[in-house]
């Protein structure tokens, strides 16, 4: 008895000596937490909540359950066209991840430690720039009558080859449209064709390659499948049949043609020549055919105004920031780099293999890891963002809106319109969709070391 | 065997980080060129340096005076939301890679799960109007609360991994000779881990340097106005003095980069690390 007692008592008195002790733990947790739960959780849950109401911010606040979302999709063709720019960002701005990726590289290689440092240094001191006086340098570049680029190229003699380019592109574009037609009809559109010769790269290996890339099968398949099936009558688009029949043969074909030619070596060698030129061909035909199709009209004066035409709006907004060397990329993948060991540089030295082999074969997939990180970043951002656009385009996204990204609308909905209830709606749709963005990465661009 | 370093080899790889070094500081230099300039010689020669003879210093003069102030009020927010993010997060990754309690892995994930929940321009919206509703919209209090907040989920995620590296015996033996925590924190964490702190700092400095969408709603006042807002304005201009302009932003760009140059090898370690953790 006496003993269980004491048993019991110091049993509760080591509870309440663990008792005081978290509730000093959780005390010094408090600031934190108060803080997050104040400043980070607290707006985003609130941005849940409001997307159900129609709320202007002050006065009217009244809940109307799904409507705000079925309106972005049934009755807002603008919102859905922002993500066509995002998109174009989005393969612009995959290209011009490389100048960082190869800068890191070149750097890396240098031999001697000092340099490597000076270097380095070099590449931070654009970082403590504030990124505004970036942006408002490079706006005040593309100023039509006193910016820089304008008389560069005046000087230089371009803005005569942009003039020529003018007539000559789309031209161009006129003569070429009867391949374009024959391609739409073996692929559906040029879009098509792309998406088909990524399947016959994709399905190379065989069978079991098939297996392990069913991700992006998929993926590719349901693109060529859209690129056949919706047909256009000039005013609407329509599903045909027919379309989804001849696109679901397209597959077949593709994936048939890689697990048959897989076989041997040189049916390998064929899929590789027939994606290939399918993919150089479809890069060629969306410059040629699909970019530049009407005359801008825009240099005869010499002195266009890039921010202020409509079709000039977007490849200024691309050519921002040239040489696209972000110093931050640049300094992540030389963390990456520096795991690199020096026996693995001397075996690729030894076995005579040049810088570009050794780029592809050896330093780029160590440094896919940092990839990923970048890409994810990337994309999160390029959807993301609208600073940039609301200071050199304002809220509606320049002349004939061209430049309206998603976030830049939705900035205008919320604080332009006042239809903040509205705005948090599309916020919900773009978190989602960015979530399902960095799940994709996370899982199926893969890190093979 | 070493191997012999081929002179032409190294030529190339210079040469390209150098050419793409002069484009990447190009808009710099010209920025550097045009505030010494009025608008007539930018007209005329915007490309290089007249004769030091015709520099307009009132340039310089006439932006300081209004730069001055910008910079002062960016300095204190971000000094502020610095310090007072890195005294939150120390004791919160000091508890966090020390001791167990009930709880742990649910208040660590939340905190560091909403790095993967980012904000959209409707956050905005939402935060602007808990500002509102907290009574600091034309308040800096504003700017360094939300700075030191979002700075919280980096800070503690790496601090716990490096609080989880120092060896458990400093603590112990600092805990018989009678430290609280704060003791341990204040004899051992710290010093331990003034490198991390360096780095954290610097980057949570630059994110409150750059950051422009909410002083830009939240502040009304000019004297309130950080650098971006400033900036803003000043290029907002109807009539653009482009070397009054110029000059502002250069002044603007100055104190970090004079700081950089006395913290260079720290900055550019700490950055290198920050990049790594990223």
């Amino acid at each position: 008895m006496a003993s269980e007692l004491i048993e019991h008592n110091r049993l509760r008195s080591w509870l309440r000596h663990k008792g005081r002790m978290y509730m000093v733990l959780y005390a010094l947790l408090l600031p934190t937490f108060l803080g997050m739960a104040l400043f980070n959780y607290y707006p985003k849950f609130e941005t849940i909540q409001k997307s159900f109401y129609i709320w202007d911010g002050s006065s009217i606040e009244e809940f109307s359950g799904l409507k705000n979302y079925i309106d972005i999709f049934t009755a807002d063709p603008q919102f859905l066209n922002t993500f066509k720019l995002a998109g174009i960002l989005l393969v612009a701005n995959l290209f011009k991840m490389w100048p960082c990726i190869i800068i890191a590289i070149v750097l890396h290689r240098i031999r001697s430690e000092r340099w490597r440092y000076i270097y380095r240094v070099l590449f931070v001191i654009p970082m403590v720039i504030p990124s505004l006086v970036w942006l408002l340098i490079w706006k005040s570049f593309y100023d039509p009558t006193s910016g820089i680029l304008n008389r560069l190229l005046n000087t230089v003699g371009l803005m005569g080859v942009l003039q020529w380019l003018d007539t000559a592109m789309p031209q161009l574009a006129t003569t070429l449209s009867p391949v374009n037609n024959t391609v739409g009809s073996i692929f559906g559109n040029i879009w098509g064709m792309g998406a088909w010769s990524l399947l016959v790269l994709a399905s190379m290996g065989g069978a079991a390659a098939i297996r392990r890339r069913v991700p992006w099968l998929v993926i590719l398949s349901v693109a060529f499948l859209c690129a056949n099936a919706f047909v256009s009558n000039g005013e609407q688009i329509m599903l045909s049949i027919f379309g989804l029949f001849h696109g679901g043969v397209g597959i077949a074909v593709a994936l048939a043609m890689g697990v048959v030619l897989s076989r041997s070596y040189a049916g390998e060698s064929a899929l590789k020549w027939i994606g290939g030129l399918g993919v150089a061909a479809t890069v060629i035909l969306i410059f040629t055919t699909m970019i530049w199709t009407s005359p801008t009209n825009a240099f005869n004066t010499g002195m266009p105004a890039w921010l202020g035409h409509s079709k000039l709006v977007i490849p200024a907004i691309i050519f921002w920031g040239f040489p696209w060397v972000g110093t931050i990329g640049v300094l992540i993948y030389l963390a990456g780099l520096q795991g690199i060991s020096g026996d693995v540089y001397e075996a690729g030295e030894l076995d005579g293999v040049g810088p570009i082999r050794k780029m592809f074969s050896l330093e780029l997939p160590l440094i896919m890891t940092q990839v990923r990180i970048n890409l994810i970043f990337m994309t999160i951002a390029t959807l993301n963002q609208y600073g940039m656009f609301l200071l050199l385009l304002g809220p509606h996204g320049g002349p004939d809106n061209k430049g309206l990204v998603p976030g830049l609308y939705m900035y205008r909905k919320a604080f332009i319109d006042q239809q903040m209830g509205y705005a948090c709606a599309l916020g919900m749709v773009m978190f989602a969709l960015i979530l399902c963005i960095t799940i994709f990465y996370q899982k199926y661009v893969k890190v093979e070391k | 065997m070493p191997l012999r370093v081929s002179k032409k080899k190294e030529a190339i790889k210079h040469a390209m980080l150098w050419f793409v070094l002069l484009l990447a500081f190009f808009p710099l230099l010209l920025m550097f060129v045009v505030s010494f300039k009025n608008n007539d010689q930018f007209m005329n020669n915007p490309w290089w340096f007249d004769a030091v003879s015709d520099w307009q210093w009132e340039n310089w003069a006439k932006a300081w005076g209004i730069v001055s102030n910008y910079i002062a009020n960016s300095v204190v927010v971000a000094v502020a939301a610095v310090t007072l993010c890195l005294v939150m997060a120390v004791p919160t990754a000091y508890v966090m890679a020390r001791y167990k309690f009930p709880g742990k892995g649910v208040l660590y994930y939340a905190l560091v799960g909403s790095m993967f929940l980012p904000g959209t321009a409707a956050t905005l919206v939402t935060m602007f109007m808990l500002i509102r509703s907290l009574g600091l919209v034309n308040n800096l209090l504003a700017l360094i609360l939300v700075g030191s907040v979002g700075g919280q989920i980096v800070s503690v995620f790496i601090l716990r991994q490096f609080i989880e590296d120092i060896p458990k015996e400093l603590f112990e033996s600092a805990r018989i000779d009678g430290a609280g925590h704060f003791g341990q924190i204040r004899n051992i964490v710290l010093p331990m881990s003034g490198s991390v702190l360096g780095t954290l700092a610097i980057m949570q400095f630059l994110g409150s340097w750059n950051s422009l969408m909410l002083p830009l709603l939240v502040l009304r006042d000019d004297e309130l106005w950080t650098i971006p807002v400033g900036l803003m304005a000043l290029d907002g201009e109807y009539v653009k003095q482009w070397g009054d302009m110029m000059a502002g932003f250069s002044i603007a760009a100055l104190p970090l980069v004079i700081l950089f140059f006395f913290t260079m090898r720290f900055f550019v370690k700490g950055l290198t690390a920050g990049a790594v953790k990223g």
